[in-house]
């Protein structure tokens, strides 16, 4: 541990700027922008550490995502630590890079800031601008608050510029809940930072005097090896994540769990299952319906891609219902609503006790879930719990009686 | 218990500082006085709109805010309009509760402004300030295209000062601490890069008191 600390302080600031601290913190080599709201904010605040002399990093503004990609998965190749970030269609602009960039394993970390798709293409939060590219390889997971998206910054890069990983990131906040919402947040002394994440080295950077081949066409039979190796990448990660998480909580003494945050869960019945900012106002609503003698929790996802299957079985089985929280959109899904629900049933499948799921589908176009739609909806598990099964599959939240 | 929110209305990038210096010290205030505050700007608003009407919002609360993460002052009980001008046009008395403040920079007095007013019935108070002339705030007419380019961004991108307040700011935040006293002028002052506009609005204030009911 480092003895003195005299340069952490706590500062207040929104998740835009949370994230280009991490940045700065991390100290990136190459920074590739390009504006789209709400991440904007981001790279106007790193652009300003660049040009007061703050952070020593290439800033690059590509002509669109898709460029802001490439120029990223190019300059990690050279053995750059790079941060990229985008929010909403700016993320689907660049989906051709994302198989790619895992393919070539390289820890590139984008910082997302959710916005809707188009339609309604309004500034605020949904996730499926990020869930949509959750089976490319790269390890996403989301932040709640300001301090968290900072803090899962630096941990990405830890984990993802792990040997036994080399992977890219999505550190993904919501749109506004997080990215505009000032908190208080606690800058570590730089000697924490030194100390947790070392250098970025990569084991084989493009060097003309070492040459490699980066990316080499190559032929089916060579095809299964390649993607047996990336998705083991994926799956060993899983024990790095842990390590990582237990390391960051012994430097800076903030413990996440790194799977799943569980709130008033003890004796709990019913639960929401969610993940990123609404958690904030879902523990209010907890709280009071608590003081009314519901046994209402909590559980929150952090990390989504590598799934922590087993993870999520074992908490989820405990209880009695779940209403899944979606905030993304996934038409035609198994539940006809979002994408939680699918991998949540994956998961619960083995379990020995099941619990009835329902999938809820609010806060679409970012609308902020309020106090009464986390009462409308514990209400609605209450009544599948009385009656023994669910009502369907799907609610639309603010749509029903 | 109590619970307010502070609504100020200025012109985008223009003076988008000002307005944003108001929720900020104000917010940062109450949260040193122990209390739970908020500062923040209109999210829909933040694109870049030079000129056009944007908010910021501040909320101070004795308790813990709830309602953090819902976008907008739905029952501003305090009104701040940065430009006189904008008291015409567009209703920002809009869920307004009994017994409200609002805030005008203006040289007119409030027996004139408040003809422009939408729903006055519910003020118990009309506070004019002439903000503009208290800061000496010559560049509010001339400069427009060097303060354009001076603030690139809603968001703050590109603001050369770091100061808080050092402009037609400080009188208006005068203006609404003295008559709402939403924080104590011990905790604000400090904050205030603008001393003494900030002291010469104190003295001169025109302030109409009425009777709110409710609408």
């Amino acid at each position: 541990m480092p003895t003195v600390l005299e340069k952490k302080k706590t500062v207040r600031i929104n998740g835009c700027v949370a994230s280009a601290q991490a940045a700065k913190y991390a100290d990136v080599d190459v920074i590739a922008a390009y504006p789209i709201r709400p991440y904007t904010a981001t790279m106007m605040a790193l652009a300003q550490m660049v040009a007061n002399g703050e952070l020593d990093a290439e800033y690059i503004v590509a002509d669109s995502e898709h460029s802001q990609l490439s120029i990223a998965h190019g300059a990690a190749s050279s053995g750059a630590r790079v941060f990229t970030g985008s929010s909403g269609v700016g993320v689907q602009f660049a989906y051709e890079l994302y198989s790619p960039i895992s393919g070539s394993r390289m820890p590139v970390q984008m910082m997302i800031a959710d916005r809707t798709l188009d339609p309604p293409g309004d500034f605020g939060s949904e996730h499926t601008d990020a869930l949509s590219t959750r089976d490319m390889g790269w390890l996403m997971g989301w932040a709640c608050d300001a301090q968290e998206a900072f803090d899962n910054h630096l941990m990405a890069y830890r984990i993802g510029e792990d040997p036994r990983v080399l992977l890219p990131q999505m550190v993904c906040q919501d749109g506004f809940f997080v990215s505009h919402i000032t908190g208080d947040v606690e800058l570590p002394d730089p000697t924490q930072v030194k100390e947790f994440l070392p250098p970025y080295k990569h084991p084989y950077p493009l060097d003309p005097r070492h040459p490699v081949s980066h990316g080499p066409q190559i032929m089916p039979e060579q095809g299964p090896p390649l993607q047996l190796e990336r998705a083991r990448a994926m799956e060993g990660s899983m024990a790095v994540i842990e390590e990582v998480h237990k390391e960051f909580g012994e430097i800076f003494g903030r413990k996440y769990d790194p799977w799943v945050e569980e709130f008033m869960t003890d004796d709990a019945e019913v639960v929401f299952f969610l993940q990123g900012a609404h958690a904030v106002t879902a523990r209010f609503a907890i709280q009071h319906m608590r003081e009314k003698g519901l046994k209402v929790g909590m559980a929150r996802l952090r990390t989504i891609r590598p799934y922590p299957t087993d993870r999520v079985c074992e908490v989820l089985s405990k209880f009695k219902v779940v209403g899944v929280i979606e905030t993304n959109m996934a038409l035609g899904s198994p539940a006809s609503g979002g994408a939680l629900y699918a991998d949540a049933c994956a998961a619960l499948y083995e379990a020995k006790e099941r619990p009835l799921v329902i999938s809820f589908m609010a806060g679409m176009g970012g609308e902020a879930i309020v106090l009464k739609e986390f009462y409308w909806m514990a209400e609605k598990m209450m009544q599948a719990l009385k009656r023994g099964k669910i009502e369907k599959r799907t609610h639309w939240v603010g749509f029903e009686e | 218990m109590s619970y307010t929110e502070l609504t100020v209305w200025t012109r985008g990038i223009i003076m988008d500082k000002e307005g944003r210096d108001i929720v900020n010290s104000i917010s940062a205030s109450a949260r040193t006085e122990g209390k739970y505050a908020q500062a923040m700007e209109n999210y829909v608003d933040n694109p870049d709109r030079t000129n056009a009407p944007t908010r910021k919002y501040c909320r101070v609360s004795d308790s813990v805010l709830e309602n953090e993460l819902t976008y907008e002052n739905e029952h501003p009980n305090i009104v701040v309009l940065v430009e006189g001008t904008m008291v015409k046009g567009w209703d920002y008395m809009r869920g307004m509760p009994p017994g409200g403040t609002l805030v005008i920079n203006t040289h007119y007095s409030p027996e004139y402004m408040i003809r422009f007013v939408p729903g006055p019935e519910r003020l118990a108070q009309l506070v004019c300030v002439d903000a503009a002339k208290l800061a000496d705030h010559k560049w509010l007419y001339y400069r427009l295209g060097e303060l354009g380019l001076d603030r690139l961004s809603t968001e703050g991108a590109a603001e050369r000062s770091r100061k808080i307040a050092p402009d037609i700011a400080a009188p208006l935040i005068a203006a609404v601490v003295k008559t709402t006293n939403i924080v104590k002028m011990a905790t604000i002052t400090p904050m205030i890069a603008n001393k003494h506009a900030f002291d010469m609005a104190l003295e001169e204030l025109k302030i109409m008191q009425l009777n709110p009911v409710a609408v």
